[in-house]
């Protein structure tokens, strides 16, 4: 290892120093309140190190730096996604600051183990072997389980042993899956195994082989389980619904967007030589993702359920753009493929946050996260009802917003991938998505009121709101510079 | 039938039989304590496999430490099993798990192991079960240079994994503190 | 005695696993059957180890790996497992309902 790969290794290294320097102040300091900033002016430092990163790529003929070994890469994909996750866990955390305020002790834990988490999401989309993969998916989720059990109640230490259960179950599919990979090319290095595929397989078994027939199923299944793809998603609801609101949030689009990075890279580049099989494959859990989880969200009355279910249909959506493979597009055309994923990941990100931290504060009054609390809210928080109904309208792909470019970007690529049927259960399923998610509108204005009580909320959370909503609407209006950037951070993938 | 096959036929037999056992019975304390005989014999098979080192691992880790912590668990947590310990999902569960026994080892047979001669990789010479096996070549090399070369790989090629395991073990030891200590005032 | 013999065992370890974690319902019991999927692991990597790279070693290093998180995974749902004990004196993971919609 030299200071270079340490550098490589920068941005990860100081966003989980900076998980330690959080516990640690805590011990010390009686200010709490502290802490919530520390988090956020800390991020500055891996932010800092990721941007020089970027600078220093233009300088790379290939675009990509290698480290420690061949098991890092430094990208302008895996430095999207950096940026990505330092921006939801610095508005998380802003979110969080009243109702972590109501914890009486290990404050500095919860922000310590949000960073440690979000280091393993940093790493996990920088990583090109399976070892490392597997690892960082567990420092993704590992800290996950403890904060969804953090609240130390009875119904979100359910949501703690149901997450941690699954997710091991699903590790354990994934290992054996990634086991019999590295069993069928003896290595475990995505560049090596695309290298061996090539040169081994049997045109005459679907995947090339039966070893990466039953290996690939595996290891999408435990991938699937990650980005709360249906028939992996039956942790969601529960998890959704025990673990802190904030801790949702911050699973509902970090998670997603860390899980959604490693099967870009895993099956773009691992497994390149079989993607039409494996596209296959995410065209239908797509389909299904999207078909369950709008229909079973109708039937909701708790708005965290309703939005992990919700949560499930949009899994659905993104996978349209994992599907849209290269070589399903016509020669001489580029697939807008997973470029659209990362927008889509984006656009949800500012959505979806902006949704639950409206949720947040006004559950941090009413103490209730039934759909009817939210009645004659547009009322009593005006602020933050308009807020809810714009992300509502983004999530369900109306313009001017960010839900709606990454709708149309998805089924672009979808129509020029030749899956019009695909497009079509999205379409339909966008329109059954309307019924549930124009419920909450209704009920926040044209019910009337419980109480006349105002709501008001504290700035950091504020300021949080203004952000997520402002990127909306700058999404939906000018989809533009995001989308180039998408386009040259993915452009590593198709070598 | 050599001494090696002998062996490995006796340890799978009791290491199915006390994994059948695990899932099986219905006092959770001697589940855990099949489960300990069932770790005994993985790691069996791993010096079968040449493993030796990874077999120590296996000992001290999943024997001595994970299964004393499930067994102190069992005990605290005593008086908390009662009932039918199976859940409803009885039926499907053996569907699906038979399903999936039957399709790993339609795998093993069916796939073509051998692409690794074409790919330049060392075989050993009794990967196709003829002249003698990987065991018996396993044996010979028993507590030979493994350990270096686990050592090796361990702290050059995969130092990356290796450093985000301790932070791993880290947020596990933070998230576990903060799960099960009382709040002060709190009984 | 070839790589199919191992495999197959695995196989049939991670089988009896997958069948307990699905079918028992207290939530440590649900663990151990998940230590008997990670074995199987186990076991399948190793032998792919010794039937194929004898010097690179590749698998056992993985299987390390797999031990070190297994471990993680345990600490944290004893504590888990705890709380939940304490809050409703039942570990049953039925009434937790692992497969509610």
């Amino acid at each position: 290892m030299t200071l270079h790969d340490l550098y490589l290794l920068s941005p990860e290294l100081s966003l989980a120093s900076l998980g330690m320097v959080v516990i640690i102040l805590d011990m010390v300091l009686r200010r709490k309140g502290v802490l919530a900033a520390v988090s956020v002016v800390g991020l500055l430092a891996p932010l800092a190190f990721s941007i020089s990163l970027w600078g220093d790529l233009s300088g790379e003929p290939d675009g990509q730096m290698v480290g420690i070994f061949n098991t890092l890469v430094v990208d302008k994909f895996s430095l999207f996604f950096k940026f990505l996750v330092m921006g939801i866990v610095a508005l998380v955390v802003m979110s969080s600051v009243e109702y972590v305020s109501r914890l009486r002790q290990f404050q500095g834990e919860y922000y310590g183990l949000m960073l440690f988490s979000a280091s393993g999401m940093m790493l996990l989309a920088a990583t090109t072997d399976l070892i490392s993969t597997y690892v960082a998916l567990e420092l993704t989720t590992l800290p996950l389980v403890a904060l969804a059990a953090f609240l130390r109640d009875s119904r979100s230490t359910e949501a703690g042993i149901k997450f941690l259960l699954l997710s091991a179950m699903s590790s354990a599919v994934l290992l054996y899956g990634m086991t019999l990979t590295y069993g069928f090319t003896g290595t475990t290095q995505l560049v090596e195994i695309f290298e061996r595929l090539g040169a081994s397989l049997d045109a005459t078994v679907p995947f090339g082989s039966h070893a990466l027939f039953l290996g690939v199923i595996m290891i999408v299944a435990g991938f699937g389980f990650k980005i709360a793809a249906v028939p992996f998603q039956m942790w969601v609801p529960d998890v959704y619904e025990g673990a802190p609101t904030p801790i949702t949030a911050y699973l509902s689009v970090a998670s997603k967007a860390a899980g959604f990075a490693i099967i870009l890279r895993v099956f773009y580049i691992g497994f390149g030589e079989i993607s039409l099989d494996w596209a296959a494959l995410f065209a239908v859990l797509s389909a299904v993702s999207m078909t369950v989880g709008n229909l079973v969200a109708i039937a909701q009355k708790n708005i965290k359920r309703m939005l992990a279910y919700s949560t499930i249909a949009h899994a659905g959506f993104l996978m349209v753009g994992v599907a849209s493979i290269a070589a399903r597009v016509p020669v001489g055309e580029t697939t807008l493929g997973p470029s659209g994923v990362l927008f889509y990941l984006v656009a949800y990100a500012v959505t979806n946050l902006a949704a639950f931290f409206a949720i947040i504060a006004i559950s941090n009054r009413t103490g209730s996260d039934m759909i009817s609390s939210f009645a004659g809210m547009g009322r009593r928080a005006p602020f933050l009802a308009i807020i809810l109904a714009f992300a509502i309208v983004s999530l369900l792909g109306i313009p001017p917003t960010a839900g709606f470019m990454g709708k149309l970007y998805m089924f672009s690529a979808a129509m020029k991938s030749d899956l019009a049927w695909l497009v079509v259960v999205g379409v339909v399923n966008s329109a059954i998505s309307a019924y549930y998610y124009l419920k909450v509108i209704r009920v926040m204005y044209m019910v009337d009121p419980e109480g006349e009580e105002k709501i008001h909320v504290a700035y950091a959370p504020q300021a949080a709101l203004y952000i997520t909503a402002l990127g909306i609407l700058a999404l939906g209006i000018f989809p533009g510079p995001l989308m180039t950037v998408a386009e040259k951070a993915v452009a590593v993938l198709f070598r | 039938m050599l001494p090696l096959d002998i062996a490995f036929w006796v340890m799978a037999a009791v290491g199915v039989a006390t994994a059948l056992a695990v899932v099986m019975e219905k006092d959770i304390f001697r589940a855990a304590l099949f489960l300990v005989v069932s770790f005994l014999v993985v790691a069996g098979i791993f010096v079968l496999l040449n493993a030796e080192f990874l077999a120590m691992v296996q000992v001290l880790v999943y024997v001595g430490a994970i299964s004393i912590l499930i067994i102190f668990a069992i005990m605290l947590t005593r008086n908390a099993h009662e009932g039918n310990p199976f859940n409803s999902f009885q039926l499907p569960a053996l569907v699906l798990s038979t399903m999936m026994l039957a399709a790993i080892a339609f795998v093993a047979v069916n796939t073509e192991w051998h692409d690794w001669d074409q790919l330049g990789l060392q075989v050993l010479p009794g990967d196709s079960g003829e002249v003698f096996s990987a065991t018996e070549q396993g044996i010979k090399n028993v507590f030979g240079n493994t350990t270096q070369v686990i050592a090796r790989l361990l702290m050059r090629d995969f130092v990356l994994p290796m450093e985000a395991a301790s932070v791993v073990l880290l947020a596990a030891v933070i998230g576990a503190l903060a799960l099960v200590r009382e709040n002060e005032g709190e009984a | 005695m070839s790589l199919i013999h191992f495999q197959v065992l695995s196989a049939a370890l991670f089988s009896i696993g997958v069948y307990g974690v699905l079918a028992r319902r207290s939530a440590v019991m649900v663990l151990l059957a998940l230590e008997l999927m990670l074995n199987a692991v186990n076991v399948n990597l190793i032998a792919f180890a010794a039937y194929g790279e004898q010097v690179q070693a590749t698998g056992q290093v993985i299987a390390i790996f797999v031990i070190t998180v297994a471990a993680a995974e345990v600490g944290l749902a004893m504590a888990i497992i705890l709380r939940l004990f304490r809050d409703r004196a039942s570990v049953d993971v039925d009434e937790v309902d692992l497969m509610k919609w």
